[in-house]
This record gives C-alpha cells, structure tokens and sequence, in this order.
C-alpha cells in the first residue's frame, strides 16, 4: 500500500512537473513571440491585429502556466511544498518593498533615471531562485 | 517538536530512504522530521504512526504542552 501510495506520488509529481515545464516553455516563447513578432515577422503598424493576438495568446499561455505551477505545488510533499511556499514569501516581499521603494524615490525625484520595466520580473525571478535553493540547502 | 522517528526506523534497521518510501515523502523529509527541523503535516503523521502502529503521540513529543 506504501509503495502504491509512493509511486502514485511520483507520478503525479513527475506529470506536474512535466506540465510545469511545458507551460513555461509555452509562455516563454509566446512571450518572444510577443516581444519581438511586431518588429521581425510582421509589421505593428499594417497589422495591429496580429501583435494583440500575440499578447492575448501570451496571456492565456501565462494563466495556464500559474494553473500548472498551482498543481505542481499541490503535487510536492510537505517539506518541498513548504520550500516553494518560503521562496514566494521572500519574492513577494521583496517585489513588494522593492517596487514600492522605487516608486517613492521617483516620485520624490531621486531616481535620475528610468529603469526599464523587465528588469523587475527578472530580478523577481534570480530572489525566487535564490530563496528556494537556500531552502534545499537548509533542508537538504 | 521532539520525536522518536530515528530510534523506532533503527529498530528496524531502515535507512532514511527507506522508510521516505514508505510514508510516501521525499528522503529530505524525513531528515528534516528527525533533526526537529520541520513538523510533518498530519496525514504524514498518521502514515507514520500506522507504520509503526502506534499513535501519534508516542511518536511525537510536543515540548510546549509538556512544559
């Protein structure tokens, strides 16, 4: 029974982490599609239709994504679980405090010059990284 | 929380992998459970305790509510 229950587990955390890097697959190259489609496969000007159609496809591929990252959350075992979890606060924090610092300081008039958009999303992204490999060390 | 998994697993002589497989968790679990450095949510501890048929509180030792 023990043994069922744990290749059942594996399974369903294998097929959820499968479907998580799909979808991300997904997401990231509609993202690109999105990004970059308007200047080198067609024209943004001619045919506006066709970048909205980029960023909705984007869009519905990213809320897939957050479906699949979802189950793939649910799927992992406790302490993993509890790992991912850690990680979210400290990025959520972090995008939290950061953003919200930056918005001060501009409307202050201490930032002397715009930083691109992207870069918040990527730096979200390494503090999520980080946070969950401090977790698997700690936990290791 | 105090428990008694890594003298009742080497009772049986069963490694941390072991008896990971069994419960159904991830060998890190079971560490961590052991070293105190994380409680087990209560399905896993009910698989744990019917594993080794006993109940849970033989296996757990809350600190606060003895103190």
């Amino acid at each position: 029974m023990s043994v069922h229950r744990e290749t059942a587990g594996y399974q369903n955390q294998n097929r959820s982490t499968f479907h998580l890097v799909l979808w991300t697959f997904a997401w990231t190259a509609t993202l690109a599609a999105a990004r970059f489609g308007p200047e080198l496969v067609w024209d943004a000007e001619q045919q506006p239709v066709a970048s909205w159609a980029a960023v909705a496809i984007n869009v519905l591929a990213g809320i897939a994504w957050i479906v699949a990252f979802a189950r793939f959350l649910r799927a992992l075992d406790d302490l993993w679980r509890k790992v991912m979890q850690d990680a979210l606060a400290v990025t959520l924090g972090v995008g939290w405090v950061v953003g919200f610092a930056y918005i001060v300081t501009e409307a202050a008039g201490l930032v002397a010059y715009d930083l691109d958009i992207g870069l918040f999303p990527a730096v979200l992204g390494v503090v999520y990284m980080v946070t969950v490999a401090v977790g698997m060390i700690r936990y290791r | 929380m105090k428990n008694r998994i890594a003298d009742l697993r080497a009772e049986r002589s069963w490694t941390q992998a072991d008896l990971a497989q069994r419960v159904g968790v991830s060998r890190q679990s079971i560490n961590s459970i052991e070293t105190g450095k994380f409680d087990p949510s209560l399905p896993v501890a009910f698989r744990l305790a019917a594993l080794f048929d006993l109940t849970i509180e033989d296996i757990f030792i809350d600190d606060q509510l003895r103190a």
